[in-house]
C-alpha cells in the first residue's frame, strides 16, 4: 500500500511504472524454456542470487549474454567462499587462491559452505556453470579465468591482512585498491568481454583499464557510503581512515553518538566521501560514450545512473548514520527507462549533479570543492550536449576527442529514442483512456444513483 | 612583473606607466623592484612610447594598460583604442619583435549567457558596454597588424580576474557582507562563472611572450587569441559564500529571489534611486550579471601555450583576502 501511495505522489514515476510494465521492449528477449539444461540451470542460479542483475544480464545481446552470466556466477561463487565465516582459513585461503584452476575441470563442486550462505547452491551446482563455461569462446574463458585468479588472490590477501581486519581501510590509496579488487576487476573483465564481442570502441581496451576501473569504483564507493550503518552493525566499515579521521576519532561514533555535533561531523565526512566518488564521474561518462551495442549500454549504464542518484540521496543526508537510505522504486524504474540512450544518461547525471550542488551547505569544509567538482562535470555535460541556443551563429567550437565518439554513436541512440517515443505514446494513450473510462464510470454511477 | 621574474629570471623588465611604481610592494610580490626600470609616460603619446622602447631596447611588449570599469566612455576610447593604436605604431617603427595584448573575455559578452565558449565565438553585435566594445576594437587592431616577420601579435582574454591588487570582485563581495545583504540569492545558482587568479593570468602572459619570441613556436601563437581562466567554472553564489565564509560569516538560511522578480525590483529601485539621487543597491545590471552563465573552454591555451593555472580558486581567495587585510593595516 505504501508503494502505491508513493507512486501517486510522484505521477511521473507512476507513468514510468506503467511504461515499464506494459510497453518496454526488451532488445533481446531470453527464453529459458527453450534453452539447454545447463543454461536453464544457470538461469535459475542467476535468479536465485540476484534479482536486479538477473534482469539486465538476460537482456544482453546473445553474443555476450552467456559469457556475462557465467562471469557473474563464477564471481558469485568466489564471493560465497570469501564471505563464509564457517570456513577455516586453511580451507578458505587455498580455495580462493586456486579457484580459477577449478575452471579447468568439468565437474568441480563444493558442498562445504555454511548452511546460512544464501548462495551456497552456486557452488553445489558449479558443474552446470562449468558446462556453460566450456562452451564459450576461448577468449571469454581466458578473461573469466584471469579475473577470477586476480580477485581470488586479492580476497585472500585481505583476509590475511591483520591490519585491515582490525583497523579497516587506512588511506585513500588503500580504499582505491580495495575497491579495485572487489569492483574494478569486474569492470576490467566486462570490458574485455564486450571488446571481444566488438560492442565497444577499442579505446576502452587500451587505456590500461583506467576508465573501466572508474566504472567499478564509482559503484563500489557509492555503496560503501550508503551501507555505513549496515556495515557498522556487521562490525566492519570501508570508509578510509585518512578521510574520517578529519571528522572523528572513532568511526563508530557517527552511529553511536547521535548528538548534533557528532552528526554534523558525520555529514562533513560523507561530503568528502561523496566528493571522492565524484572524481570517477568524468571517466564513467567517457566510458559509456564508447559502449555501442544498446543492450550492453543499458547493462553498463543502469548501475551508474542508480549510483549517481544514490550519491545525491546520501549527500548531506543525516539518515545515513542510522538508517538504510535507498532511492525509491519508482525512481529506479524511471532511471532504467531513461538510461537507454547516451543523451538520456548525460541528462540524468546533469540532473543529479545539480541536486548535489543545491544540497551543499556553506558550513561544510568541502563546500567549495563540491561546487567546483559539480561545475567541472556540468562543463563536461555542456561540451557533450550544448544547451540549445548556447552556441552563437558563426561559432565552431573546438572538438574534444569525446565529441567525435558521441557524434559516431548518434545513429544508435536515435533508433532507441524512436522506440522510447513509441512506448511513451502508448503509455499516454493507455493512461488517458483509463482516465476517460474512470470519468465515464463515475458519471454513470452518479446518474444511476440519482 | 612577478611572473616574469619567477618564470624567466634573466628577462630584463621595463615598466611604462602614467603612475610611478608604488614605494612599498605587498609581500605577495617577490620580485625585486630595483631590477625593474621605470619609464613614465602617456600611452597616447607616441613620443613617450618611442622613448621608452628606445631606452629599453625591448624584444616584446606586454600591453595591459586599461582603465577601471566604470570610467567615462572617452577614457575607454582614449586608452583602449587610441593608446593601443599609438603603441602599435611606435612598436612597428622601432622594430619590436612582438606584442602581447591583454584583452578581456568580456569582448564576447553581451549580457546573455556565455556557456562553455571558446575562441571561435564571434563578437556580439551589441557589446555589453563601452569598456568591452573598446577592448574588442583594440583587440581586432592588434590582431590585424600581426606580422610574423615584423611585429608579431597575440591577444589574451582573461575572465574575471581577482587576486592581490583586485579592486572589484572580492572587495565587491566584501561590500555586500558589510551591507549585511548576504542572505539574498538572486537566481537559481545553476549559473557558472569563470574567476581567474591574477598570478595565473600573468603566467599566461609570460608563456605567450616566450612562445611568440621563440622561432619554433612563433607561428603557432602569432595572430591568435587565447581565453585564459582558472579552468574551474564556479557557481556564482558558491563563490560569493566561500568568500564570506573565509571572513567568518555563514548564513543559516537564504532568501532566493527568482531572476524575473529580482529584475523587477531592480528596475524599481533604480528608478527610486534616481529620484532620490542615490546609488541603487540592486540594479538590473547586477541582477543580470549574477544570473548569467559566463564560463569558457580554455583547451586552446592549454594545448598551444602550455598554460596550466597554478593557483587554485580557493588559494586565490585566501591570498586576496590576506592581501586586503595587509593593505588595510
Amino acid at each position: 500500500m505504501g508503494k502505491v501511495l508513493q507512486l501517486l505522489q510522484h505521477p511521473d514515476e507512476l507513468k514510468a511504472f506503467v511504461q515499464f510494465k506494459c510497453f518496454r521492449k526488451s532488445l533481446h528477449p531470453f527464453e529459458p524454456t527453450e534453452a539447454r539444461s545447463s543454461l536453464k540451470r544457470c538461469d535459475d542460479l542467476l535468479n536465485l542470487t540476484s534479482r536486479s542483475f538477473a534482469a539486465v544480464i538476460k537482456e544482453l545481446h546473445p553474443k555476450t549474454r552467456v559469457a556475462v552470466m557465467v562471469f557473474y556466477l563464477v564471481l558469485r561463487a568466489l564471493d560465497t567462499v570469501e564471505d563464509d565465516m564457517t570456513l577455516q582459513h586453511d580451507v578458505k585461503i587455498p580455495l580462493l587462491r586456486q579457484f580459477h584452476t577449478k575452471l579447468n575441470t568439468t565437474d568441480y563442486s563444493f558442498n562445504g559452505s555454511g548452511p546460512n550462505e544464501k548462495d551456497r547452491e552456486v557452488l553445489v551446482q558449479f558443474p552446470e556453470i562449468l558446462a556453460e563455461y566450456h562452451r564459450l569462446d576461448s577468449e571469454f574463458q581466458d578473461v573469466i579465468k584471469e579475473i577470477t585468479d586476480k580477485m581470488g588472490n586479492g580476497m585472500a590477501d585481505y583476509i590475511l591482512d591483520d591490519n585491515f581486519n582490525t583497523n579497516g581501510v587506512a588511506t585513500v590509496k588503500d580504499y582505491d585498491l580495495y575497491c579495485h579488487y572487489v569492483a574494478g576487476l569486474v569492470g576490467e573483465g566486462l570490458t574485455k568481454i564486450m571488446a571481444h564481442a566488438n560492442f565497444i570502441n577499442e579505446s576502452l581496451n587500451q587505456d590500461n583499464y583506467q576508465k573501466s576501473e572508474s566504472m567499478g569504483l564509482f559503484l563500489q564507493k557509492t555503496n560503501i557510503i550508503r551501507d555505513y550503518q549496515e556495515d557498522m552493525q556487521d562490525g566492519r566499515s570501508f570508509w578510509p581512515q585518512e578521510i574520517w579521521l578529519k571528522y572523528t576519532n572513532s568511526l563508530a561514533s557517527f552511529h553511536k553518538d547521535q548528538s548534533e555535533k557528532s552528526q554534523e561531523q558525520a555529514l562533513y565526512c560523507i561530503s568528502e566521501l561523496v566528493l571522492n566518488a565524484m572524481n570517477h564521474i568524468n571517466d564513467v561518462l567517457v566510458y559509456l560514450a564508447n559502449v555501442n551495442d544498446p543492450s550492453c549500454f543499458s547493462f553498463c549504464a543502469i548501475p551508474q545512473v542508480m549510483a549517481v542518484a544514490t550519491l545525491a540521496t546520501v549527500y548531506n543526508n543525516p539518515d545515513v548514520t542510522h538508517k538504510v537510505v535507498k532511492i525509491r522504486k519508482g525512481t529506479t524504474v524511471k532511471l532504467i527507462l531513461e538510461s537507454r540512450t547516451y543523451p538520456g544518461v548525460v541528462r540524468i547525471f546533469r540532473h543529479y549533479i545539480r541536486i548535489i550542488n543545491h544540497k551543499s551547505r556553506v558550513n561544510d569544509p568541502n563546500y567549495l570543492q563540491i561546487g567546483l567538482k559539480c561545475g567541472e562535470l556540468e562543463q563536461l555535460c555542456e561540451s557533450l550536449y550544448p544547451t540549445p541556443g548556447a552556441i552563437p551563429a558563426g561559432a565552431n567550437p573546438h572538438k574534444l576527442e569525446i565529441n567525435e565518439t558521441v557524434a559516431n554513436r548518434q545513429e544508435i541512440d536515435e533508433k532507441i529514442e524512436a522506440m522510447i517515443k513509441e512506448e511513451e505514446f502508448k503509455t499516454q494513450l493507455l493512461l488517458v483512456s483509463l482516465g476517460l473510462l474512470l470519468a465515464l464510470l463515475s458519471y454513470l454511477a452518479f446518474t444511476f444513483f440519482n | 612583473m612577478n611572473s616574469f621574474s619567477r618564470r624567466s629570471p634573466n628577462t630584463k623588465i621595463h615598466v611604462f606607466d602614467v603612475r610611478p611604481l608604488p614605494e612599498k610592494i605587498s609581500k605577495y610580490f617577490t620580485f625585486d623592484p630595483k631590477s625593474v626600470t621605470f619609464h613614465g609616460g602617456d600611452i597616447t603619446s607616441e613620443d613617450d612610447l618611442s622613448d621608452a622602447i628606445k631606452g629599453s631596447k625591448c624584444d616584446v611588449i606586454v600591453h595591459s594598460a586599461s582603465p577601471m570599469h566604470g570610467a567615462p566612455q572617452q577614457i575607454y576610447n582614449k586608452v583602449n583604442v587610441e593608446g593601443t593604436r599609438t603603441l602599435i605604431s611606435a612598436a612597428k617603427k622601432q622594430n619590436v619583435k612582438a606584442l602581447v595584448y591583454t584583452s578581456s573575455a568580456g569582448v564576447i559578452f553581451n549580457g546573455q549567457d556565455v556557456m562553455n565558449a571558446d575562441e571561435s565565438w564571434p563578437y556580439p553585435e551589441v557589446h555589453m558596454d563601452g569598456y568591452n566594445e573598446t577592448k574588442a576594437i583594440a583587440e581586432t587592431e592588434v590582431l590585424e597588424c600581426n606580422d610574423i616577420d615584423g611585429l608579431a601579435t597575440v591577444c589574451l582574454r582573461p575572465a574575471g580576474i581577482f587576486g592581490p591588487g583586485d579592486r572589484q570582485l572580492i572587495p565587491g563581495l566584501r561590500g555586500v557582507l558589510k551591507m549585511k545583504q548576504t542572505k539574498f540569492q538572486v537566481g537559481d545558482n545553476n549559473n557558472l562563472f569563470d574567476w581567474t587568479y591574477v598570478g595565473n593570468v600573468a603566467d599566461a602572459h609570460v608563456l605567450a611572450a616566450q612562445k611568440i619570441l621563440s622561432s619554433s613556436t612563433r607561428s603557432q601563437v602569432a595572430g591568435e587569441v587565447f581565453l585564459i581562466t582558472n579552468d574551474q567554472p564556479t557557481y556564482f553564489w558558491t563563490l560569493a559564500r566561500t568568500v564570506w565564509k573565509a571572513d567568518g560569516h555563514v548564513d543559516n538560511y537564504n532568501i532566493v529571489l527568482p531572476r524575473t522578480i529580482a529584475l523587477g525590483i531592480g528596475y524599481i529601485s533604480e528608478l527610486v534611486a534616481s529620484i532620490l539621487k542615490k546609488e541603487a543597491g540592486l540594479t538590473p545590471f547586477r541582477v543580470k550579471v549574477a544570473c548569467a552563465h559566463r564560463y569558457h573552454n580554455i583547451l586552446k591555451a592549454k594545448e598551444v601555450l602550455g598554460y596550466k593555472p597554478e593557483v587554485s580558486i580557493d588559494e586565490g581567495i585566501r591570498y586576496t583576502l590576506d592581501w586586503m587585510d595587509e593593505s588595510r593595516n
